[in-house]
């Protein structure tokens, strides 16, 4: 079976082609577009340059995915699109091109909530391995989600985020302190810098740590910008150039911890037997070593899947791995009847 | 109005209160530095219009849009963030005038302030709260 999928929900320009043979999937190709260096002049994605680019792009990347592939629009077999959530004019360039090509095609067509593909973007997913019930850690700009997998198209929503998602919360410590845009990579990179001897005392808040299973890093980000005033007030410009790769550790730190407990408390409750990770911060390296780690020390025979480097970010092969299962199960939409739903809530 | 709150308590208060006063079609502009307490105040409002749901950051999709189900005439209450810098061409582009315009929808803009003479050239009716952090826990909000 080979799917083509497509996904625009946001400022990457995606598609990509997988093959199922026997539960195993294998990604033929995966072309993504990103819109990051444009957007990043504005320190945002701006919608209307968004929806602009996607127009420029989308049948070119089509166009791309099928060549790279090997294959011939005739041999795909079905249509899949992520119809949400995102930014609506976004999501619109890729529906309505799923729904023309699965019309002029005759290709059924399946639609893809865009968190459901996060969930289902890992390695032992990937491989056929996944073994459920799961307990799926989705951390990304604009969520961060503690969802039980009970079965495929089975969820259930566990924790998230009462206020800001835990990537946005990268981004605006980035912007307090001047990094650079995307917030999650910059903010990792000058961490890295840091020492273990916490030369300056920092110590920022673990947010509701021990409440539930909900998070909250709205309140993390304010300490960081006091801490940070204070600092600028203390400090001279060369002890604040170093001060900050140990601000950064820290707050990257407390967002790990939280992360991490509220994880395996969730494993533990729900008998999980497979921890699954996914969005844009499951690429972050301390996230991936330390809730590994303490998955390990933890836990018995429970597995960490994170994807593949390449499909952290938003993909179209996630797309794809979620749609084989509503193929499955028959779930298809007529093209006339599908419209983006901005504010598609998985569970 | 000037108020000054104590506590990210009474900031929700008084969200909570502002919530409880709306009829409909309202228009909020909030202003206030990162971290002042706007989102705060607009999770007080939707406890006060009786939303049951999390009123999550919109700044990643720049606009949520909630179900309102125990109000006479609200039923939609909208979140959005232009901290990214949205024009009127892009609130136009996600929806958001239709909001500002509906007599069953109450809008929330944070770092509203730029909009605020496209929203008089189109005559839509709005008001402003200026929120200022006094210190780490006092806020002044300023409701006019």
């Amino acid at each position: 079976m080979k799917i083509l999928a497509i996904e625009s929900s946001c400022d990457e320009t995606a598609a990509s082609v997988v093959e199922i043979k026997r539960g195993v999937f294998g990604v033929l190709s995966n072309v993504i577009s990103s819109q990051e260096k444009v957007h990043a002049q504005f320190g945002g994605i701006i919608p209307e340059v968004a929806a602009r680019l996607h127009v420029e792009k989308m049948l070119p990347i089509l166009e791309m995915a099928v060549k790279d592939a090997k294959e011939t629009w005739e041999k795909i077999d079905y249509i899949a699109v992520c119809s949400g959530p995102g930014l609506v004019s976004s999501l619109m360039v890729g529906v309505e091109t799923a729904k023309t090509l699965a019309y002029a095609l005759n290709k059924p067509l399946v639609n893809v909530n865009h968190i459901e593909g996060h969930l289902l973007s890992s390695e032992d997913m990937k491989v056929g391995k996944l073994k459920l019930p799961a307990i799926g850690l989705i951390v990304s700009g604009g969520h961060t989600q503690i969802i039980l997998v009970k079965d495929y198209l089975n969820y259930r929503l566990i924790g998230e985020t009462r206020d800001d998602a835990a990537g946005e919360a990268f981004d605006k410590v980035a912007k307090i302190m001047n990094l650079g845009y995307p917030g999650g990579p910059a903010v990792s990179k000058v961490a890295a810098l840091a020492k273990d001897d916490n030369r300056f005392g920092i110590k920022l808040p673990r947010p509701m740590l021990k409440k539930g299973f909900d998070m909250s890093f709205s309140g993390l980000k304010t300490a960081v910008l006091y801490l940070w005033q204070d600092l600028e007030k203390k400090l001279s410009t060369k002890d604040l150039e170093v001060a900050k790769s140990y601000v950064a550790k820290e707050f990257q730190q407390a967002v790990v911890d939280v992360l991490a407990y509220k994880t395996i408390k969730a494993v533990e409750k729900y008998n999980a037997q497979t921890v699954l990770v996914g969005g844009g911060v499951s690429a972050n390296r301390e996230l991936r070593s330390q809730l590994e780690r303490s998955v390990k020390e933890n836990l018995n025979n429970v597995v960490v899947s994170f994807p593949d480097i390449s499909l952290t970010g938003d993909n179209a092969t996630m797309i794809a791995m979620a749609a084989y299962y509503h193929i499955k199960e028959k779930r298809f939409v007529e093209p006339f009847n599908l419209r983006a739903n901005p504010n598609w809530q998985l569970v | 109005m000037k108020k000054v709150t104590k506590s990210e308590a009474q900031t929700i208060k008084l969200g909570e209160q502002t919530g409880k006063k709306l009829e409909g079609g309202e228009v909020f502009l909030l202003v206030g530095d990162l971290g002042a307490g706007k989102t705060t105040f607009i999770k007080g409002v939707a406890k006060g219009l009786g939303i049951k749901r999390h009123i999550t950051s919109p700044t990643f999709v720049l606009m949520k849009v909630y179900n309102v189900t125990k109000h006479k005439v609200i039923k939609t209450f909208v979140h959005i963030d232009t901290y990214r810098g949205l024009s009127i061409d892009d609130l136009d582009n996600i929806g958001a005038m239709e909001y500002f315009m509906d007599e069953k929808a109450v809008s929330f803009v944070e770092w509203g302030v730029s909009l605020e003479k496209h929203l008089i050239k189109y005559k839509i009716k709005f008001t402003k709260v200026l929120i200022r952090n006094i210190d780490q826990q006092v806020r002044e909000i300023n409701i006019k």
